[in-house]
């Protein structure tokens, strides 16, 4: 049915072209394309906020989702707890929460839903008494995949909020 | 020894150009016969090859092979009609090409075999060392006085290339004449045109965060949009190149909004705890198409701005996962991924009719951009977990873009250069 749409196009087009007898005659110049190469010079994030001892508290701590789900499970509660505890004893840390999606579906929906993720564990942890102001929330969405996989596996792995 | 080396880089050059895969062309195309251009061999070098492919990779044509062809005429004096008439082709197509004073200088003309008279008669001056462009330029002329629709070989796809580095990349329609635009240690996605191809825009992990870059292609001169502290993405340029639509995560939740690009002011489009994404304009600016998770799965909603307050209405129905849309350039209906079962695939919906058609049929296609004569889809493909850009058309025609080197992704087409 799709074919029959353009067959349509062209029926309309050539009774056109017939109905004008005489010829084309075109002149054109070809355009001169001009195009420079930038290079981005990626700015490294800055942690100075973070002491080594306190970094190491949360150096494993990895929340994980179902698919385009950003709803946080029993499990992550349990590490989001000792997480919890660790910002309240330390006042000074300031943590960043990276969230990411697995492969499937568009970048752009799967960058907003890295976010959500990492807006959830936010959440979590403002519900929890720790300070707006300590958290910072982004997304990579599908781009920083830490497995390479086609499989649930792999995608199971990248659907998490890194929390740094 | 010095001959013999030209001869196989010649050859390979030649060959170079045969690498055009398609895999379904349309029922009933075009028979056309396009003979080697006459002139110096540097100049003609792969120019018929260059038309041939462009006119095939359309679906609409069947080129004939000089082999099978009964005569070659070098000039219009040669043509005996009849030869062509009995292989049953519908167009010859002759040409010359020479050096004008250091310019190119190509003539071509076009010859209705039916009704045995020229009906195309043309002139195009190229650029020393760009018969790609020349090759381009003809093609088009060629499509546009048979089809009678604006031919796209001469226009640009942009997409990006993940190696060791992150590239943004400008290639010619076929995939060849690539040159990078951007390079990046951080990811670099949805890239997209300005109404005038003279700009894109793009976003960029290279401050930690995703962030809306606009980049002038010529000067590479680029400015960050917006300068806030939390990260701003999808950009799409409205038709008159004067605002850009993005999607802002201040309010902790992805949110549409319409920045005009004189004043910076800001307009939110969208007000809902869902994810409100990519969004993409009507070929008029009158309506907005975007991708909500509001109803529990991501789907393709509209709103009509020239209605004030006017609310999102929801136009796919069908399948778990329709994101990603654009609209085609006559407004007849819109382009997205859709995903019925598990499978993602690119999707055509006309509006005057109630059910979707699936273009493609692999696992992962992704990241649909319609040419600006609205006849051919371009898209990626994964095949071995690497990216790929593949192409139809929606008369149904299947083609696949040359490999590169990594993973390619995200291509978008250029408006018309020609």
């Amino acid at each position: 049915m799709t074919i029959f749409r353009s067959k349509l196009n062209f029926f309309i087009v050539i009774i056109f072209l017939t109905s004008c007898s005489s010829m084309n005659v075109t002149e054109e110049n070809v355009y001169s394309e001009d195009i420079k190469t930038v290079k981005a010079s990626s700015q490294s994030q800055t942690t100075e906020n973070i002491s080594f001892d306190s970094m190491a508290v949360f150096a494993n701590a990895t929340i994980y989702f179902e698919f385009d789900k950003s709803s946080l499970t029993s499990k992550s509660i349990q590490t989001l707890k000792s997480a919890v505890n660790a910002l309240k004893e330390n006042q000074s840390i300031k943590i960043t929460l990276a969230g990411h999606a697995d492969e499937r579906g568009t970048r752009e929906y799967n960058l907003a839903l890295g976010q959500r993720r990492a807006e959830a564990v936010s959440d979590y942890f403002v519900l929890n008494g720790i300070n707006k102001n300590r958290i910072t929330v982004k997304s990579y969405g599908e781009e920083k995949p830490v497995a390479y996989g086609q499989d649930e596996m792999s995608f199971a792995k990248n659907r998490r909020v890194e929390i740094n | 020894m010095k001959k013999v080396l030209l001869m196989i880089f010649f050859s390979n050059f030649i060959l170079s150009e045969l690498v055009l895969e398609i895999t379904q062309g349309t029922e009933d195309p075009f028979r056309a016969a396009v003979i080697k251009f006459d002139g110096e061999y540097e100049i003609t070098t792969n120019v018929d090859q260059i038309i041939k492919n462009n006119l095939t990779r359309t679906g609409e044509f069947t080129i004939l092979d000089n082999d099978d062809l009964l005569s070659i005429p070098n000039n219009e004096s040669e043509i005996i009609f009849n030869d062509f008439k009995i292989l049953n082709i519908d167009y010859l197509i002759i040409g010359n090409i020479a050096n004008d004073y250091s310019n190119i200088k190509a003539e071509y003309q076009v010859f209705d075999i039916k009704k045995g008279s020229k009906v195309r008669s043309s002139t195009v001056f190229g650029i020393p060392n760009k018969n790609r462009q020349l090759a381009h330029y003809i093609s088009d002329g060629i499509y546009e006085e048979i089809t009678g629709i604006k031919g796209i070989a001469s226009t640009k796809i942009l997409y990006v290339t993940q190696n060791k580095e992150y590239r943004l990349v400008v290639a010619d329609a076929d995939g060849k004449n690539e040159q990078v635009l951007l390079e990046s240690s951080e990811p670099i996605i949805s890239p997209s045109w300005s109404p005038d191809s003279k700009k894109v825009a793009y976003v960029s992990f290279e401050t930690g965060m995703a962030k809306v870059f606009i980049q002038d292609i010529a000067s590479g001169n680029r400015e960050l949009v917006i300068e806030n502290s939390s990260q701003i993405s999808s950009p799409a340029w409205s038709p008159d190149g004067k605002f850009l639509s993005l999607t802002m995560y201040q309010d902790g939740n992805a949110e549409i909004y319409i920045l005009n690009l004189i004043n910076k002011n800001l307009t939110r489009l969208t007000n809902h705890y869902a994810i409100d994404t990519e969004s993409s304009w009507s070929t008029k600016g009158s309506k907005i198409m975007f991708t909500s998770g509001r109803s529990g799965s991501p789907q393709l909603y509209e709103i009509n701005l020239r209605k004030s307050n006017a609310r999102p209405k929801r136009i796919t129905f069908e399948g778990n996962y329709n994101a990603k849309g654009s609209y085609l350039p006559n407004n007849e209906g819109i382009v997205f991924v859709h995903r019925a079962d598990t499978n993602f695939q690119i999707a055509l919906k006309y509006f005057d009719e109630n059910f979707i058609r699936p273009l493609t049929e692999s696992q992962m296609d992704e990241s649909p951009s319609i040419s600006p004569n609205g006849n051919v889809i371009v898209y990626s493909i994964k095949e071995g977990g690497m990216g790929l850009l593949s192409g139809v058309t929606l008369s149904g025609a299947k083609f696949k873009l040359p490999a590169k080197e990594g993973s390619v992704r995200e291509p978008a087409w250029s408006g018309f250069l020609r």
